[in-house]
């Protein structure tokens, strides 16, 4: 198996999946041409995360990929989720082959876009 | 210990256990040189010949007729580059769907002057009969040709016919005169004979044009010492697919609409791509819509069972099946496309297995779906 055992165990139960009605802030990631899709919607309390559920289209290691990024963001600030590398969900994984890196840059660029999204809606509520 | 099942015959398939039998001695028993003149090369010599006189008995062809090649990918080469280059300079015609063997071969001869023509395909796969060299059978969706037609009009026109039999040979009846073939590529270990052994039919009288170039083996058609056990090995497989083809067929087409059947009834949003009937007899190329076929190859993998994708996703670009996006599947299907190709070996009990595996796998992978209108 060229996959973790990590990996596959995300891939066979993976953890929040699934649509978020109402949610604070959701963002998506596409990667180019290859059409892998990941979407993460949060749920914010007092600027941490409550909760995160997310949807994907692709290869086995994106939905992975998707559902450690939901573990490794519960209860951290919105700010800190702004800056969510691929590295740490690669880690979180234990690796990805080189041909599957996607799969970690298109969660985190999709966390990174939800994040900020729930960031922006948090000031625009503060300014108002 | 998992269970195994094994749907990815058009891939490859288990040597046979009378085929293994008969290849054993000619390892370390019988293993001269079938061109030195002495006795252990003419021990060798006369095995390749009785393996040469079943495999033309079975095409219904004479022996000097068949060349032995290392495979599919070098009978087809060998089939088109030989027949195309004897002409020189000229027109080749073959289709969208062909395998790369036949593709990329004709690429190389557009580079060195040729015209080729691909001609379309429609959505069952299946091409305007008007060609030269055409596959019998498509190996992702299995839909079979209709060579009968196609080489009634080369021969009109005069035109040599090469075709690609690899998918076809030992699981459907072939006819090369009735077919009106000149070439014909077929192959040994898609029908449980050892790989690395195949074989090139070119009818008398053809004006071919070697490809591989040395000694006077194989009537000076291809050159390179015989492959004596693999050869004895094709010889078998083709001994036993004359006495098991016909009865396997049945049973693997009806195991295969099994499965589909099932599928069918248990998974929403799936279809089968390819002919409906004018298909070989185990494979069954379905799709999932809006899913990506690598997720359900995955998660069959992990439960034991073995069949292909439809698409493949490599270094972060997917390539959706030139044979699919031919027949002008859409790409929400086309990424979606898995699939199965049953054999001997399959059981009822691993189609009803495989058929809950599949409901279940979908089932996970699209519970993680976006919404497929976003």
């Amino acid at each position: 198996m060229r996959y973790s055992a990590t990996l596959v165990e995300h891939f066979l139960n993976p953890r929040n999946a699934g649509l978020m009605r109402n949610a604070d802030g959701t963002g998506s990631e596409e990667y180019d041409g290859c059409g892998d899709l990941t979407r993460f919607y949060l749920r914010v309390h007092g600027g941490c995360l409550a909760e995160a559920r997310f949807q994907a289209y692709g290869c086995g290691p994106t939905i992975a990929a998707a559902s450690v990024a939901t573990e490794l963001a519960a209860g951290r600030t919105v700010e800190e989720l702004t800056l969510l590398k691929a590295q740490e969900i690669e880690d979180a994984l234990d690796g990805l082959p080189d041909d599957r890196k996607h799969a970690a840059e298109v969660a985190a660029g999709a966390m990174r876009a939800a994040a900020l999204d729930a960031l922006g809606r948090l000031r625009g509520e503060r300014a108002e | 210990m998992t269970r195994r099942v094994y749907l990815d015959h058009n891939a490859s398939t288990p040597v046979h256990p009378e085929v293994v039998a008969a290849m054993l001695p000619y390892f370390s028993e019988i293993y001269g040189n079938p061109s030195s003149v002495h006795g252990f090369g003419r021990d060798a010599r006369s095995a390749v010949d009785a393996a040469r006189e079943r495999v033309a008995g079975f095409l219904r062809v004479r022996a000097d007729e068949l060349v032995f090649t290392s495979g599919g990918t070098e009978s087809d080469n060998f089939g088109l580059k030989g027949l195309a280059l004897a002409r020189g300079r000229g027109h080749v015609i073959t289709s969208t769907i062909e395998h790369h063997a036949v593709l990329r071969s004709a690429q190389a001869l557009e580079a060195q002057g040729f015209a080729v023509t691909y001609l379309p395909v429609d959505q069952y796969g299946m091409v305007d009969p008007d060609a030269i060299s055409i596959m019998h059978a498509n190996s992702e969706v299995g839909t079979v040709q209709p060579v009968r037609a196609i080489g009634a009009i080369a021969r009109e026109a005069g035109v040599p016919f090469h075709v690609d039999a690899v998918q076809t040979f030992g699981k459907v009846d072939i006819d090369v005169d009735a077919m009106g073939i000149d070439a014909l590529s077929f192959s040994s270990h898609k029908v449980y004979g050892p790989k690395g052994i195949a074989g090139l039919y070119i009818r008398r009288g053809t004006k071919m044009v070697s490809i591989q170039h040395g000694g006077e083996h194989e009537r000076r058609r291809r050159a390179g010492t015989e492959n004596v056990p693999g050869i004895v090995g094709l010889g078998a497989a083709v001994e036993v697919r004359a006495r098991d083809m016909k009865a396997e067929a049945e049973r693997v087409s009806a195991l295969r609409d099994r499965m589909w059947e099932g599928i069918r009834a248990r998974v929403p949003d799936v279809r089968l791509n390819g002919h409906p009937t004018e298909r070989l007899p185990g494979t069954a190329n379905l799709s999932y819509r809006n899913v990506e076929s690598e997720s359900i190859v995955l998660g069959l993998d992990l439960k034991g069972i073995a069949v292909s994708a439809g698409s493949a996703c490599t270094a972060g670009s997917v390539e959706p099946s030139h044979v699919l996006v031919a027949m002008g599947v859409p790409l929400d299907w086309a990424m979606g496309a898995v699939r199965s190709s049953l054999g001997r070996s399959t059981t009822a009990d691993d189609v009803d297995y495989v058929v809950a595996s599949v409901a279940e796998v979908v089932a996970k992978v699209r519970k993680a779906m976006p919404v497929p209108a976003a």
